[in-house]
């Protein structure tokens, strides 16, 4: 009867989806996800928010024309990935590095690319495909070595805007010097937000975000209990009274 | 206004996917303990053209993060990424009849994902296609792809969640909106953090 009911649904659905007016924009969007793009940290929460903008949200978005040498796009909603002076994570790297991308959506793709300074360290053909899930390259670093700013460019093929991500590198084994040993650790945290690891919770305590509950687990929120259903690490939306799949008011 | 026509061309094509088959979940039906879960929130009557299709194209897009949530938690390697598939499966089912139900109360159709995209020529992230396919990984390499494309398809959602929140006049769906906003990037942080073995 509920089948039935569905099948009459979706039938009734077919003459009257809501069109919208095609847009010829780029909707593919994407970013490197690892290592851990500045996009990818700022989604990580690794940079607080407040420094970070948009690319909390939307670390897949710093759209711009190609052809571009930045981190944003020279999208102003994402101008903070520009910001060489944040606490960036550097990652530390031989001469191989090896990237994967992270896709919102799978846009026909032209190439990618990938620069240090004025130089193009990497390229690969996208053949107008679409890109496969996931997609990793591998690049040479051609030499570079010490601090340097990897500006990785993924080129879509049906409109003439490109995504842009930029990832800190520390390079070991090029032909130039040897970075000083303060380079290469990644800075301190100083100014980066809250958790980096799940708490345990106290025993029937309040409840709290980015905290690892087993199922049976007791909480209180909003002066209610609740009881976890299935084991999960809390988070901001996942609040007990807003997801009774997770928790069981008691 | 760029970002305007971007957000708009994102909302036609983000969430959209193939037909996805949701399995009945079994906690969905066979007990009477109408106490555990409280009863759907409805919607109200005011809306715009903006909230049926954030609200149609949210089912279509629940629906394949359901089928891939599915995979992962048959298939993960890692507790955390096991878990976190686990608790997108039944959240995600819950906002699906949530959905569903506004949908019926504003007479609207559910739609279907081949037809949505047809109708925005799209190039969706997931489709049947892709999520069958990581069931031939395995180990690590499954936990991978698994999360490379749930931490894509979550930030889809983020996307149109953002256009509705933009555009959308009803009052819990601009909500429910916000909602999508932070726990799918919740969602996100989390799956960042298993990627880069944080």
């Amino acid at each position: 009867m509920k089948l039935m009911r569905k099948a009459a649904l979706v039938l009734a659905a077919v003459p009257a989806i809501v069109l919208i007016t095609p847009v010829g924009s780029a909707s593919a969007h994407g970013y490197v996800s690892s290592p851990a793009s500045r996009s990818a940290q700022c989604a990580r929460g690794d940079i607080a928010e407040s420094l970070c903008g948009q690319a909390k949200y939307e670390p897949q978005s710093a759209e711009g024309p190609k052809g571009l040498k930045n981190c944003s796009g020279a999208n102003d909603s994402f101008a903070p990935l520009n910001n060489d002076s944040l606490p960036w994570k550097v990652t530390n790297t031989g001469q191989t590095l090896s990237l994967t991308w992270t896709f919102t959506a799978r846009h026909a793709t032209r190439d990618y690319e990938y620069f240090i300074g004025g130089t193009r360290v990497g390229y690969f053909s996208g053949n107008n495909q679409q890109p496969n899930n996931p997609t990793t390259h591998q690049i040479n670093l051609g030499g570079f070595s010490g601090r340097q700013k990897l500006i990785a460019i993924w080129n879509i093929s049906d409109t003439v805007n490109a995504f842009y991500s930029c990832i800190d590198l520390n390079i070991s084994g090029g032909g130039g010097t040897t970075p000083p040993p303060t380079s290469t650790t990644t800075r301190p945290p100083t100014t980066t937000t809250t958790t980096t690891s799940t708490q345990q919770p106290p025993a029937g305590g309040t409840w709290a975000a980015n905290t690892s509950y087993a199922a049976g687990a007791t909480v209180t929120y909003g002066g209610s209990s609740y009881r976890c259903r299935q084991a999960h690490t809390s988070l901001t939306g996942w609040e007990p009274p807003n997801v009774a799949a997770l928790w069981e008011k008691i | 206004m760029k970002r305007l026509v971007i957000a708009v061309a994102v909302l036609a094509l983000a969430g959209c996917g193939g037909e996805a088959v949701v399995p009945e979940s079994p906690a969905a039906h066979g007990h009477g303990a109408s106490s555990a879960a409280p009863p759907v929130p409805g919607a109200s009557a005011r809306f715009n053209d903006a909230d049926v299709t954030f609200v149609q194209m949210m089912v279509d897009h629940l629906q394949l993060g359901i089928s891939l949530s599915q995979v992962g938690i048959a298939k993960a390697e890692s507790k955390e990424a096991k878990d976190l598939a686990s608790a997108i499966d039944v959240t995600q089912r819950e906002e699906l009849t949530m959905l569903k139900s506004w949908l019926k109360l504003w007479d609207k159709p559910e739609g279907d994902g081949a037809n949505l995209h047809a109708a925005h020529g799209g190039q969706p992230l997931l489709d049947d296609k892709v999520i069958n396919e990581t069931k031939d990984k395995s180990g690590a390499e499954f936990d991978q792809v698994f999360l490379n494309l749930m931490t894509g398809h979550q930030g889809a959602g983020v996307e149109m969640a953002l256009t509705e929140k933009k555009d959308g006049q009803n009052p819990e769906a601009t909500a429910y909106a916000e909602r999508v906003v932070t726990s799918r990037q919740g969602q996100i942080q989390q799956m960042l953090k298993i990627i880069g073995g944080v």
